[in-house]
C-alpha cells in the first residue's frame, strides 16, 4: 500500500469552483460561481492560446498548490483523462473531413494529451516529470495509484489532475455527459507536508467497487461525468474521520483508498 | 535496482517482428515509402505496415475494432509474445502483472473516419459507436484484452515520449511491490490527425527523412507498435537484458519547440544516468530521437556534446522507420535492446552529408560493437522527456 499525504486539493465544475465551495454545496449550501475559467499562472499570451480543458487542469492544479502552500515548480504532475479533450477532437475531425489542410497548427500541438501539463510547466518554469495517462472510465482510479506510487518511490510531491470535458454532439453515442469536471489532488510524501488534509493509503484490492453517492450538485449532474468517481473520495474527505473507499480500475481490479484524518479534521471543511 | 526485460517484439515499416526489421537493418534498406493512403494527398514519404487494414481481430475483440488495434494485434502475434506472457502467467499468476501502454492518438483514425459519415442527427453512425475506441485507453484496453491481463493498466500519452515513459511506470509498479511484472508496449498508427498536424506545423518532409543530413528537411510519418516484459529480478529465469535506468523531464520551455540547448533532454539523461549509478562514460551507445527537423536534430546534438564523449556511438533510426511517435520509444527501445545482444549498431540511413553545423557526430554506417549500456532518448510536444538505460543483466 502506497501511503501518502493529501497536502491540496483542487476542484471545478459549473456549481463550485474550489473546495469551500465543494464543502458548502455539498452541505446544501448555495454557492455564486465563477464559470469563467482565466487561471492567472498562465500568462496572458499563453492563456489566449490555451485550450478550455488546460484552463480547467491549471485551475485546479494551481487552487490545490495554494492549499498546500507548496513550491509550484517542485511537484510531478499526473494528468488523466479518459476522453481528452473532446472539443479540440471534435474540431480536428470536423476540419479534416471537410478541408484537412486548414488544420490549425496551434490546435493541433494543443490537441496532445499532454498539453495540461505542458502548459503547467511552462507557466511554473517546473523541470519535474509531467505525465499524462488515461484509464478510460477509471482515469481518476488508475491516476490516483500511479500519482501515490510515484510520490512513494521517487520521494517527491505529485499534482495528481482528473478531468472530463463535457461531450459535444457526435461523442454522446459513446459518453454522455453534459457537464465539465476538474479535480487536482496534491499528494505528498509522509511527513513532508506541514498540515496536511489527510493521509491517503492506496492498494490493489478485491473489495467491491463503493456505491457512488449522488453526484447532483445545485443541479449540475455530474453523475455521468467519469471524473465523479473521485468525488466520493472527496465527499469521505469532507466529512472528516476516517474511511474506506473502493473504485474500480480495471474490469477485475479495485483500489481502496484509506483516508485517515488526524484530529479533528477542521481543516478538512474550512 | 535493475530491471528484467524478457522477451520483446516490434513491428513497423522497417519490418513485422524482430527477424525482419534486423534485416532490413543490416542491409539498410528503408521501409518508407511514397504516401499512398487513400484518404491524404500529402506530397511525402510515409511508414506504412503492410497490411494492417485486413488485420482480422479475433471475435472477443471486434467491438474493439481500429486501425491502431489491428496493428497493435498483429504486433502481438509476433517473436511468441503472447506465448510469453501466458507462460509468465502461470509462473506468477495474472494478478501479479500489469499493463501500460502509450500512444500518442489511440484510436482516433476511427474517429476521423466516424466523422466523415456523420448522421444528419450529427450523431455517429451505428457501426462506429465504439466507447472503449474513441478513448485514449483503447491501446491498454485492447493489449490487456488480447492478452488476457486483468490487473492494473494503464495508457500514457505524453506526444512522442509516451511509450519510453512506459518503463518508468512500469518500474516504479514493480519496485513499490504492486506487480511483479509488466507488459509495456506503445502502439500509433497512421491518420490524418497526424499527417495534416504535422504539415500543418510544416515539419513533414517531401522526401525520405535524412536524420543529421545537411539537407534535412522534416519528418516522414511512420506507424508502429511494440512490446516487452519487464520484470523484477529471479521471474524471468532466460532474461540476459536489462533496464537499467529512466530519466523524465519537462522543458518548461514551449508546447512545441524544443528548449534551445535542450535543457529538459539533458536533464532526462541525467536523472537517468543517476538512476542507474552510471557515467556517461559508460554509454556505448545513443539511439537518438533523430527525427531530422532542422531544430531538433541540431539542438540533440547539442545535448550529446554537453554530456557524452565522441567514442559513444550515436545514431538515428527514423529513415527506417519513418518517425513512430507515440510507438517511438518502444520502437527504438527494441532496436537498442537488439544492439545490446547482437552487437550491432544502426548507422543513421539517410545521412549522406553530414551537417557540419552538428555538435555531436552520428555513426552513418553500421557497426560491430560491444554495447554494455545504451542509452534511447525521446522528446514530445509539451516539452516531454524520456531518456532510458538498457543493458545485460548482470550488469
Amino acid at each position: 500500500m502506497a501511503k501518502v499525504d493529501l497536502a491540496g486539493v483542487g476542484i471545478w465544475s459549473e456549481a463550485f469552483s474550489g473546495w469551500e465551495q465543494f464543502c458548502a454545496v455539498a452541505g446544501g449550501e448555495t454557492v455564486e460561481v465563477d464559470t469563467k475559467l482565466q487561471p492567472e499562472l498562465i500568462s496572458p499570451r499563453e492563456r489566449r492560446r490555451a485550450p478550455q480543458f488546460v484552463k480547467m487542469a491549471v485551475e485546479v492544479m494551481d487552487q490545490a498548490c495554494s492549499m498546500a502552500q507548496v513550491e509550484r515548480a517542485s511537484v510531478a504532475t499526473v494528468f488523466a483523462s479518459g476522453m481528452g479533450d473532446m472539443q479540440i477532437t471534435d474540431y480536428m475531425c470536423r476540419t479534416l473531413a471537410i478541408m484537412p489542410r486548414t488544420l490549425s497548427p496551434t490546435k493541433f500541438h494543443n490537441s496532445v494529451h499532454n498539453a495540461a501539463t505542458g502548459y503547467w510547466s511552462i507557466a511554473t518554469g517546473s523541470n519535474a516529470p509531467a505525465n499524462a495517462v488515461s484509464g478510460y472510465e477509471h482515469s481518476g482510479g488508475v491516476a490516483l495509484l500511479e500519482g501515490a506510487i510515484q510520490a512513494v518511490e521517487e520521494n517527491i510531491p505529485v499534482l495528481v489532475a482528473v478531468q472530463e470535458a463535457a461531450a459535444p454532439k457526435p461523442f454522446k453515442s459513446v459518453y454522455d455527459s453534459d457537464h465539465p469536471l476538474a479535480i487536482a489532488l496534491l499528494l505528498a510524501p509522509r511527513g513532508t507536508c506541514s498540515s496536511p488534509v489527510c493521509e491517503l493509503g492506496v492498494g490493489i484490492s478485491t473489495d467491491a467497487p463503493s456505491k457512488i453517492q449522488s453526484a447532483s450538485f445545485a443541479g449540475v449532474d455530474l453523475e455521468r461525468n467519469f471524473a465523479a468517481e473521485i468525488l466520493d473520495l472527496l465527499l469521505a474527505i469532507a466529512d472528516g474521520g476516517n474511511n474506506r473507499i473502493s473504485l474500480r480500475i480495471s474490469p477485475l481490479a479495485s483500489l481502496s483508498i484509506d483516508v485517515t484524518t488526524a484530529g479533528d479534521g477542521s481543516r478538512a471543511v474550512g | 535496482m535493475q530491471l528484467a526485460i524478457g522477451s520483446y517484439t516490434a513491428t513497423s515499416a522497417a519490418g513485422i517482428g524482430l527477424a525482419e526489421m534486423s534485416e532490413s537493418i543490416s542491409a539498410r534498406r528503408t521501409g518508407l515509402r511514397r504516401n499512398d493512403l487513400e484518404a491524404c494527398d500529402l506530397d511525402t514519404w510515409i511508414g506504412r505496415v503492410e497490411g494492417v487494414e485486413s488485420v482480422m481481430l479475433p471475435g472477443n475483440l471486434e467491438h474493439l475494432q481500429s486501425r491502431n488495434n489491428q496493428l497493435a494485434w498483429l504486433g502481438l502475434q509476433q517473436d511468441n509474445l503472447l506465448e510469453h506472457v501466458d507462460d509468465l502467467k502461470l509462473r506468477i499468476g495474472v494478478d501479479r502483472i500489469g499493463v501500460v501502454i502509450g500512444t500518442s492518438t489511440s484510436s482516433i483514425g476511427r474517429t476521423e473516419e466516424a466523422y466523415t459519415q456523420l448522421l444528419p442527427t450529427e450523431e455517429l453512425p451505428e457501426e462506429y459507436r465504439q466507447p472503449q475506441v474513441h478513448t485514449l485507453h483503447s491501446p491498454g484496453i485492447f493489449v490487456a484484452a488480447a492478452a488476457g491481463l486483468t490487473g492494473p493498466s494503464m495508457t500514457i500519452s505524453t506526444a512522442c515520449s509516451s511509450s519510453a515513459k512506459v518503463f518508468a511506470s512500469a518500474a516504479r509498479w514493480i519496485r513499490h511491490g504492486l506487480v511483479d511484472a509488466v507488459l509495456v508496449g506503445g502502439v500509433d498508427s497512421l491518420c490524418n490527425s497526424i499527417l495534416y498536424g504535422f504539415n500543418s506545423l510544416e515539419l513533414i518532409s517531401a522526401n525520405q527523412c535524412r536524420p543529421f543530413d545537411r539537407r534535412r528537411d522534416g519528418i516522414n510519418i511512420g506507424e508502429a507498435c511494440g512490446f516487452a516484459i519487464v520484470a523484477k529480478e529471479g521471474v524471468l529465469p532466460d532474461a540476459h537484458l536489462s533496464l537499467a535506468g529512466y530519466g523524465e523531464s519537462a522543458d518548461a520551455y514551449h508546447m512545441a519547440h524544443p528548449h534551445p540547448e535542450g535543457r529538459g533532454a539533458v536533464i532526462a539523461i541525467d536523472r537517468a544516468l543517476k538512476r542507474a549509478g552510471l557515467t556517461a562514460d559508460s554509454i556505448d551507445y545513443v539511439n537518438l530521437h533523430g527525427t531530422a527537423t532542422p531544430a531538433n536534430d541540431r539542438i540533440e546534438s547539442r545535448v550529446l556534446a554537453q554530456r557524452f564523449k565522441q567514442r559513444t556511438l550515436a545514431s538515428s533510426s527514423k529513415a527506417w522507420t519513418g518517425h513512430a511517435l507515440g510507438a517511438a520509444g518502444i520502437l527504438e527501445s527494441v532496436i537498442a535492446l537488439e544492439a545490446v545482444k547482437n552487437g550491432v549498431v544502426p548507422g543513421t540511413l539517410n545521412c549522406e552529408e553530414t551537417d557540419p553545423e552538428v555538435e555531436f557526430q552520428v555513426i552513418t554506417d553500421n557497426v560491430e560493437a560491444d554495447v554494455r549500456y545504451a542509452v534511447s532518448n525521446s522528446f514530445g510536444f509539451g516539452g516531454n522527456n524520456a531518456a532510458l538505460i538498457f543493458g545485460r543483466l548482470d550488469g
